[in-house]
């Protein structure tokens, strides 16, 4: 009863008392977000004797680090590729399943498949398309095929075949609800009046799609961006790409330039705000989104 | 009409294919005597799981991963619920600016968020300490727990449950701990799982930030990858059931709720 009065009668410290629930949450981003990654950029942008410079920057010019930013980008829009493409198609057909226990057991493997990346998941196709591997003994024996020396699973195509394997899942989880938000009545409406299946897709279907499908691409790409774990075990130092040639650095393993280091982070950063507002964007304007 | 069913069913084998047979493969490789000259395994035996559990590091390891998950899931909770709910009832502003920070790590690549931390943090007991490890898990799991939060407050009509408690004299805490907590539980309990299954499997941020001095399971993965490819896949198989487990969970947590509420979006 005191309390209540005292609330009542000054709504100021009520609201002050409020915000004690919620510091503790701000404080902590801003300690160990915020800061940290204005403090990296910041850093980018001045030499080790803490003068302003754009050195670091002049200096991702080099061959190495070129090499690093074209394999990331062209791993990732590749992958990023394949998994909108593929991953679209299997989430149709997954919606379209009749049988319900079947539609459930697709919808859960993509769920748990979500949780297979990483080292495991590089280790996985190690396994499988590595030299000795059973699918490499497979074509092989069977097909009379031989994959190696051509293909090699600790190389940029056997990063291909592992991005892609962890773009799928999130891909079809993604595109599931917006081709449930495509409206029955309006392919029916659409057949009505004379459209096939082609037009449908072509006109209604595909048009309406779009925001979707660019939200998964961007989400994919910065997916595979930022992917270290797989890369690290299956291709080491072999290929270069921007997540491993930072974590040499944080590790100390080579003798790079820190502040290279963190040119490279920035400029990454700049691409994965640009891949986070695309999706912000897209995402709003597509089907069966309600925010 | 055929074709395009034909085309769905090819569809779904491929996914099939694609997603099952690199688990099946480790399940299979964890239990196989030899398994690099035929196509099918020359045996079967549960030695390399003896060996493997037996190993002084596994233990550690283990052990290691599960409390990273268990501190990173806790700090969440701590950090998390209660902002959540003061922002979503009493400080309707404070909602955007959390929206955005627990947007902004999908924006962070986590050798990124490492590198910027250790950068940060150089002193002594905190720099590449388990306790800058757990934080660093959790501004990276952030998003995980407070999506299905924000969920669960979003379908509840917060302001007339607020103002009624209020009126019976009910403190802040009080209403957070007897009337909220129980009705976002659903959403609590399925972001705890989502960030605990998400840390257990974390490499990048553990080798980087504190590397070799605290061994997670996934390290000793990589480490036994290059040396034991036996061993390797045992330490993947527990892993990967583990992960497996709390995401059937996750899943069967969400259906309950949507049949449930109905309305409610996971």
């Amino acid at each position: 009863m005191i309390k209540q009065n005292f609330r009542v009668l000054h709504p100021g410290i009520a609201k002050a008392l409020d915000s004690i629930w919620i510091i503790p949450f701000f404080l902590f981003c801003l300690i160990f977000e915020i800061i940290p990654i204005i403090i990296l950029v910041k850093d980018s942008f001045f030499d080790s004797a803490g003068l302003f410079t754009l050195a670091n920057y002049a200096g991702l010019k080099k061959p190495v680090y070129m090499l690093s930013f074209w394999n990331s980008i062209r791993l990732s829009a590749i992958t990023a590729l394949f998994g909108t493409v593929l991953g679209t198609f299997i989430g149709y057909s997954i919606l379209k399943t009749k049988a319900k226990w079947l539609k459930g057991l697709f919808t859960a493997l993509a769920n748990v498949t979500t949780n297979f990346a990483g080292a495991p998941l590089a280790f996985a196709f190690i396994i499988i398309l590595g030299e000795n591997g059973v699918i490499t003994l497979l074509f092989a024996l069977v097909l009379n095929i031989h994959l190696y020396p051509h293909f090699q699973i600790y190389s940029y195509a056997g990063l291909v075949v592992a991005y892609t394997y962890f773009q799928l899942p999130l891909m079809i989880l993604l595109i599931i609800p917006s081709f449930a938000g495509l409206q029955k009545e309006w392919r029916e409406a659409a057949v009505n009046m004379g459209a096939s299946t082609f037009t449908y897709w072509r006109y209604i279907g595909l048009p309406l799609l779009t925001p979707s499908l660019i939200a998964g691409f961007v989400l994919l790409f910065a997916n595979a961006y930022g992917a270290y774990a797989t890369a690290y075990t299956l291709v080491a130092s072999n290929l270069m790409l921007v997540t491993t040639q930072i974590a040499f650095v944080v590790k100390g393993e080579v003798l790079h330039n820190p502040a290279l280091a963190k040119a490279m982070a920035t400029v990454s950063l700049l691409i994965m705000g640009i891949c986070i507002s695309i999706y912000k964007i897209a995402i709003t304007r597509a089907p069966g989104a309600e925010k | 009409m055929k074709d395009s069913k034909t085309s769905k069913v090819i569809f779904l084998i491929i996914f099939a294919v694609y997603m099952l047979v690199p688990i099946l493969a480790t399940y299979m490789f964890s239990v196989a005597v030899r398994w690099d000259r035929t196509i099918l395994p020359e045996g079967y035996t549960l030695k390399w799981y003896a060996e493997t559990f037996h190993h002084p590091y596994f233990i550690i390891a283990l052990k290691n991963s599960l409390f990273l998950a268990l501190y990173t899931v806790v700090l969440n909770l701590v950090l998390i619920v209660p902002a959540a709910y003061i922002a979503h009832t009493r400080l309707p502003g404070a909602k955007m600016p959390m929206d955005l920070l627990t947007i902004l790590p999908f924006g962070i690549p986590r050798v990124i968020l490492a590198l910027a931390l250790i950068t940060v943090f150089t002193i002594r007991p905190i720099a590449r300490s388990p306790f800058l490890l757990v934080s660093a898990c959790t501004v990276f799991s952030m998003p995980y727990m407070y999506r299905p939060i924000a969920n669960s407050l979003e379908a509840m009509d917060l302001r007339t449950i607020n103002d009624a408690a209020r009126l019976q004299g009910a403190s802040a805490s009080q209403i957070l701990l007897y009337i909220i907590g129980p009705n976002i539980l659903t959403g609590i309990v399925s972001g705890s799982l989502l960030v605990y299954s998400a840390i257990f499997a974390e490499y990048t941020l553990a080798v980087l930030i504190t590397g070799a001095r605290f061994k997670t399971l996934p390290m000793l993965l990589v480490e036994f990858t290059r040396r034991d490819g036996r061993i390797a896949s045992a330490i993947s198989v527990t892993a990967f059931t583990i992960a497996m487990f709390l995401s059937l969970a996750i899943i069967f947590i969400a259906r309950k709720r949507e049949h449930g509420q109905g309305k409610e979006k996971v």
